[in-house]
């Protein structure tokens, strides 16, 4: 297991050298320059500007030079916020990101899950029906609508939470919510599927010709079966919400990283795209080896064997 | 003998969208203490739905008992509710599923699985669980069962699965044991490994044995009494010797006649033709009638009753009836006849 990990974690070294290759050089066909207000310079200022931040050398020497720097730690600097450090910068934006992310996630999948279960084992019934209906109106209906919704509704005319901002508890609930509904109807819909196909094997029929009672047979024979499947959908999509979403930062006016990263890109500032991206991959692969090992964890057939 | 179960015109149907499918329409048959009785037919006959409905293990609904008695020990067990129907599973009737690949749970130690129902049922604490599965497993002839019962199903081949299958269904010594085409997945030396497990533990715990099976070689091998279905009914029910050697419905000569002998002068197995009625409609009359060649007037227009043969042996044939033509069964079967009426007389060997 050791020895397993250790290996992944040398592939990942690789691969964020390659991601941080094919970054580099991507970033650099971005039209336009990190001098947002080039026409109020003259020639021999934007020269001068350029040559301090190495932006003047080819190319390949300017990749070079990245690379140095970060393999001693470096991101450099920000061009637009006042020289602030990369690190810094992601490290101060990623908090409300991640906090929102992990909440919607955990409260989406295990709401998910549960309308799931209740779906599949009152198959055909009206508590199927109506937490069918509920996933599809989840999947359905963009993030940003329910998120208007509820600051329209919960936020102006019952007053319970903040609208917008970021600062207490209070100010994570209605994006948290908002952001949890398509998890949630991801989560529902598979373990539906999943419970359903489970319950009808034979391993279950099994359980109940030994007497196991209903209980038995749904929570310690069925869900772990039913689990591994939903695992592989919601790793990505973890990752989706953890790493900012735009469109909900941006209504609720909340400081994540999302939001910093496409502004990042609209102005070229390649310090905080490179080290954005690096950051987001890092954050990536770790989550998938976390959803490998959680693979094993739950199925003892995918379960490395000991020494390999 | 004693009675343990008596099956008493039970009908199983299953409600689908295109209408009722009566799977099961009004089987009876008993089972005595330590007897192995064999139900065997083709596919769909109902025979897997008939053992289930025992249990009450068929999904209901759509599945349901429309009527009849399952008595077991004197209870009527389609009286009872979900709660007692846990207690009787498991404890007092098990069942050996066929898939030895699909029936264990893949996700849960083997031991655990076994230990399951002892828990349960005879509120063992875990270490006593414990040391019981592992002499389950030494009788299902598993070695090093102390390290095997930490283990996964996939770490286990066919046969052992099935072996571990067995196990689980025999934790709580039940008086009675469905085995639901338990040897059907597995090849031949394990086949004759588990049927001979299984006479080997009948013994010893005086069980009752219904063993469900299409192969006939099976059945001659385990079963006291042999019952033939045929589109939800039992036609022909009686010994091993009455169904193999003086077999009367013509349904039963068809199954006989498609089993493969070592010393049939013909290379060719017989079919029988057609297949097997819609039990969404079921035909008017006798249901084999169409696939029939014997076939008369009256079996396409009234069901045929169980005429008595002998004290063990019924058949559900008008070819029975005192006013039926005096008909010659084929080749093969007067062949066995002959056969038994040698055997009778003191020397013949079965074929």
């Amino acid at each position: 297991m050791g020895r397993y990990i250790t290996q992944r974690l040398v592939y990942m070294v690789i691969t964020m050298f390659l991601i941080a290759t094919f970054t580099f050089f991507l970033m650099k066909f971005l039209p336009g320059t990190p001098l947002s207000s080039a026409d109020r310079l003259s020639e021999e200022q934007q020269a001068i500007v350029l040559a301090k931040y190495g932006l003047d050398e080819p190319i390949p020497v300017q990749y070079f030079n990245y690379m140095v720097n970060l393999l001693q730690g470096d991101m450099g600097v920000s061009f637009q916020f006042d020289n602030r450090e990369v690190t810094t910068i992601i490290l101060d934006r990623i908090g409300p990101s991640l906090q929102l992310g992990f909440q919607a996630m955990v409260i989406g999948t295990i709401l998910g899950m549960l309308l799931g279960l209740v779906s599949a084992i009152y198959h055909n019934g009206v508590l199927d029906y109506g937490s069918t209906f509920t996933a599809v109106i989840g999947q359905s209906i963009p993030s940003f609508v329910f998120a208007g919704i509820l600051q329209y509704f919960v936020g102006v005319k019952l007053g319970w939470f903040p609208v917008a901002l970021w600062g207490t508890w209070q100010h994570t609930v209605l994006p948290t919510i908002a952001l949890a509904i398509f998890p949630l109807a991801i989560a529902a819909r598979f373990m539906r599927t999943e419970m359903l196909e489970v319950m009808g094997s034979d391993y279950i029929t099994t359980a109940r010709a030994k007497g196991v009672n209903k209980f038995g047979v749904v929570f310690k024979h069925g869900v772990r079966n039913a689990l591994i499947p939903l695992i592989t959908v919601l790793g990505p999509l973890a990752i989706g919400l953890m790493t900012g979403t735009l469109v909900i930062e941006n209504i609720f006016a909340v400081p994540g990283i999302g939001e910093q990263f496409v502004k990042s890109i609209n102005t070229n500032d390649y310090p905080i795209i490179m080290g954005t991206t690096l950051f987001f991959a890092i954050f990536f692969i770790l989550i998938v080896l976390i959803i490998d090992l959680l693979y094993g964890v739950i199925d003892p057939r995918i379960r490395l064997a000991e020494g390999e | 003998m004693e009675k343990l179960l008596d099956v008493k015109n039970m009908h199983v149907s299953f409600d689908t969208y295109g209408g009722e499918v009566q799977a099961v329409r009004g089987v009876n048959f008993s089972l005595n203490k330590g007897e192995t009785l064999a139900i065997v037919g083709e596919s769909g006959s109902g025979k897997s739905v008939t053992t289930k409905a025992l249990m009450k293990l068929i999904p209901m609904p759509p599945g349901r008992i429309k009527e009849g008695e399952i008595l077991f020990e004197g209870r009527d067990l389609t009286k009872l509710s979900e709660k007692e129907m846990q207690k009787i599973r498991g404890k007092d009737i098990s069942m050996i599923f066929q898939d030895p690949m699909t029936s264990l749970n893949p996700t849960m130690k083997v031991g655990n699985q076994i230990a399951e129902g002892l828990i349960k049922h005879q509120k063992m604490s875990k270490s006593q669980a414990k040391a019981r599965v592992i002499e389950l497993l030494e009788l299902v002839g598993i070695p090093d069962a102390e390290n095997r019962m930490k283990q996964y199903p996939h770490q286990f081949s066919g046969g052992m699965r099935q072996r571990v299958v067995v196990a689980i269904a025999l934790a709580c010594n039940p008086k009675l044991l469905i085995a639901d085409e338990p040897t059907t997945a597995l090849d031949v030396t394990i086949q004759a490994q588990i049927l001979e497990l299984m006479k080997d533990i009948q013994k010893k715990t005086e069980s009752g044995i219904i063993f469900i099976t299409h192969d006939l070689g099976v059945v001659a091998n385990v079963a006291d009494r042999v019952a033939v279905m045929y589109a939800g009914r039992i036609v022909e029910i009686g010994t091993v010797d009455d169904i193999f050697y003086n077999p009367k419905h013509p349904y039963t000569w068809g199954l006989l006649g498609s089993m493969p002998s070592l010393d049939a002068e013909v290379s060719e197995l017989y079919a029988i033709p057609g297949s097997p009625p819609d039990l969404l409609n079921p035909p008017k009359g006798d249901a084999f009638a169409p696939r029939n060649q014997y076939a008369m007037q009256i079996d396409r227009e009234q069901e045929p009753p169980m005429f008595k043969v002998s004290d063990s042996h019924y058949a559900a044939t008008w070819l029975l009836h005192e006013h039926a033509p005096d008909i010659d069964p084929p080749e093969a079967i007067k062949k066995r006849m002959t056969a038994m009426t040698s055997a009778v007389n003191g020397k013949g060997e079965r074929v």
